[in-house]
């Protein structure tokens, strides 16, 4: 353990260093943090100046679910997208023989192999949303809904991972993955919206098959003390599932690496 | 202790003809077809050995290699690596063996070799000491130290090698797979990497398993040779055995002072080369006191020197016979020498009479 933690720090300060490689890009790449986290709000802002409700929802929940989409969105981008594309290259290239050789568990090698530092301020920009949206509501949440909202949070985000390695692990077999990746994304920024605002289908799709509601609905609701036990519950259960399930696809998968010519 | 018994492995391959219309056929109906890439490979390596793998590109070299390595499973056959079946890629054994190749790597593009040093260190939990004390010894032999704080991509194809070696032995591995280590490298770069290959083998008592498009390489590394064509073995055994029993004539150029007749010569041994004044002759063995006598006496030619044929041209000739043998009905994988050796391989073709 204390070897993973060590090698995570070790990914962490050399993603950083990479980072500074180019200057220029450094500076555009802090710049364009912050402008996406003030793209994002814009059309929760727009939809609520004509109504104060939707699907149920006030502006300051709706707040609450946008902060929760940021959060996770910051760990994907900032950690699991870039390991992830990451891979892929690898995988096309022949240098992901490198990964195998090495006396660590791959998938934890790969997992953690590209970090975007400045993903971090969408991520403190996320933890101010939810201080402003609690202020806007006029009291901060209870600690049942705080401890539950932040073990959620951790959930979600690994429900987000377990999707991801899916469909990495995918990459073993097609080799050309980079659509469904931007695919993944796309139906990812569904999770800015409360899955209320879904009906029918769509709303068991997002819940069940690609679970959006998973990573930013429930644990908004659980801070919100909005939640009852048996979702969360379930929610806990359902993450637990797809961890198994991507954990056994990744290593069927690892079989079928066919390393790239010489 | 490596050791391969009755090794197979077969690829499952796409194969379609050119064109836009076999394109679109293929996306309805696929063809495949199976690639033997190894076929029923047997070898052992003791310790400390040097060995040298060499076969024609899609001999299967580098897939045995990476099978030895733990990164592809066989589809049959036995292998052990230090007693470890080396796909259940068990720590114990990553953390003995490394491979290096000559066309991929494994350091980080935008910062300096130091950097990916850190990360193996942490990879491959090396203690502080060793780490410090192994990487002094790699930079001390590779001369590494103006290298290690340039960023990668600023390295030349060398320098990169170089430090890809020092990427690898990071964690004092005692088996080195060696794939092409010396591929693009210029002649004093590829005795540097030869030399420090070496050192490490004798210093560490490392087993070393090599591939390599120079002859000179294997010819300077490696008392033991295995040949590999078409995923067959066709030689395992030392260089001087594998010259006698494929090619025993002896290889003698001279200069020429005085003419010689056409005639004269040709009783003396059959001419390869001629070029000027220079002239080399192939000569059996046992006529070879007999021929040197009369060039150096009655034919007065100058800077005589004997040699044993080239191990490129024995290659040359194994695998044309192997491909003899394919045309007979063995089983088909490309074992096609890439364009520039072509010319060279149907001369030598010819030369055998094949």
């Amino acid at each position: 353990m204390v070897r993973y933690l060590r090698l995570v720090l070790v990914q962490l300060r050399i993603s950083a260093a990479a980072g500074m490689a180019y200057r220029a890009d450094f500076i555009i790449e802090g710049v364009m943090a912050v402008a996406w986290m003030a793209l994002t709000l814009l059309p929760l802002l727009v939809l609520y100046d004509q109504r104060s409700a939707v699907a149920g929802w006030d502006r300051s929940s709706a707040l609450v679910v946008i902060a929760y989409f940021l959060g996770v969105r910051a760990v994907l981008e900032g950690v699991v997208s870039p390991s992830l594309v990451d891979l892929v290259e690898r995988i096309r290239s022949g240098a992901f023989d490198y990964v195998l050789l090495k006396p660590v568990d791959a998938q934890a090698l790969i997992s953690a192999s590209r970090f975007e530092p400045w993903k971090i301020f969408d991520l403190l920009g996320a933890l101010a949303l939810v201080i402003y949206a609690f202020h806007a509501r006029g009291g901060p949440p209870s600690a049942t809904g705080l401890a539950v909202g932040a073990l959620l949070f951790v959930n979600g985000v690994l429900a987000m991972y377990a999707v991801w390695i899916l469909c990495a692990a995918a990459a073993f077999w097609v080799v050309r993955l980079d659509n469904l990746t931007y695919l993944l994304g796309a139906i990812f920024d569904v999770a800015r919206w409360p899955i209320h605002v879904f009906r029918g289908l769509w709303r068991m799709v997002f819940t069940f098959v690609i679970p959006v509601a998973v990573m930013t609905t429930f644990p908004a609701m659980a801070l919100l003390d909005d939640l009852d036990a048996r979702t969360a519950i379930a929610t806990l259960a359902g993450t637990a599932a797809l961890l198994v399930v991507s954990r056994l696809v990744w290593r069927t998968a690892i079989r079928s690496y066919t390393s790239a010519s010489s | 202790m490596i050791r391969a018994r009755e090794l197979v492995k077969h690829f499952r391959v796409h194969k379609r003809p050119p064109g836009f219309a076999s394109a679109l056929r293929s996306l309805v109906r696929r063809r495949y077809e199976t690639v033997k890439a190894v076929d029923g490979v047997t070898f052992s390596i003791e310790r400390g050995e040097r060995v040298g793998f060499l076969g024609p590109n899609g001999a299967g070299k580098t897939t045995t290699l990476k099978v030895l390595a733990g990164l592809l499973h066989p589809t049959s056959g036995e292998v052990e690596v230090d007693g470890f079946v080396p796909f259940r890629r068990q720590t114990e054994l990553l953390e003995r063996i490394t491979l290096v190749m000559g066309q991929k790597s494994q350091l980080i593009w935008d910062l300096p070799p130091s950097e990916t040093y850190a990360l193996n260190r942490a990879v491959f939990d090396v203690p502080d000491a060793q780490f410090r004390q192994t990487l002094d010894e790699l930079t001390e032999l590779l001369e590494l130290a103006p290298l290690l704080d340039k960023p990668t991509r600023q390295l030349s194809l060398g320098e990169r090698m170089k430090c890809e070696l020092a990427a690898a032995l990071l964690h004092r591995p005692t088996t080195l797979f060696l794939d092409e280590p010396t591929i693009g490298l210029d002649v004093a770069m590829q005795l540097a990497i030869r030399d420090f290959v070496r050192s490490y083998n004798q210093r560490h008592e490392a087993t070393v398993l090599l591939t390599s498009h120079y002859m000179d390489d294997v010819v300077a590394l490696c008392p033991r040779i295995i040949v590999i064509d078409h995923g067959v073995l066709i030689h395992d055994g030392d260089l001087k055995g594998l010259v006698k029993t494929m090619d025993p004539d002896k290889r003698v150029s001279f200069t020429i002072v005085d003419p010689i007749a056409g005639d004269a010569l040709a009783k003396l041994g059959t001419v390869l080369a001629r070029d000027g004044h220079r002239l080399t002759l192939r000569v059996p063995e046992r006529e070879l006191p007999g021929v040197v006598g009369h060039l150096l006496g009655p034919l007065h030619v100058a800077d005589l020197a004997i040699e044993d044929p080239p191990l490129e041209e024995i290659l040359r000739v194994m695998f044309g016979k192997a491909r003899e043998g394919e045309a007979n009905g063995a089983a088909a994988v490309d074992a096609t020498p890439p364009p520039g050796k072509r010319a060279e391989a149907d001369r030598a073709e010819e030369e055998a009479g094949t």
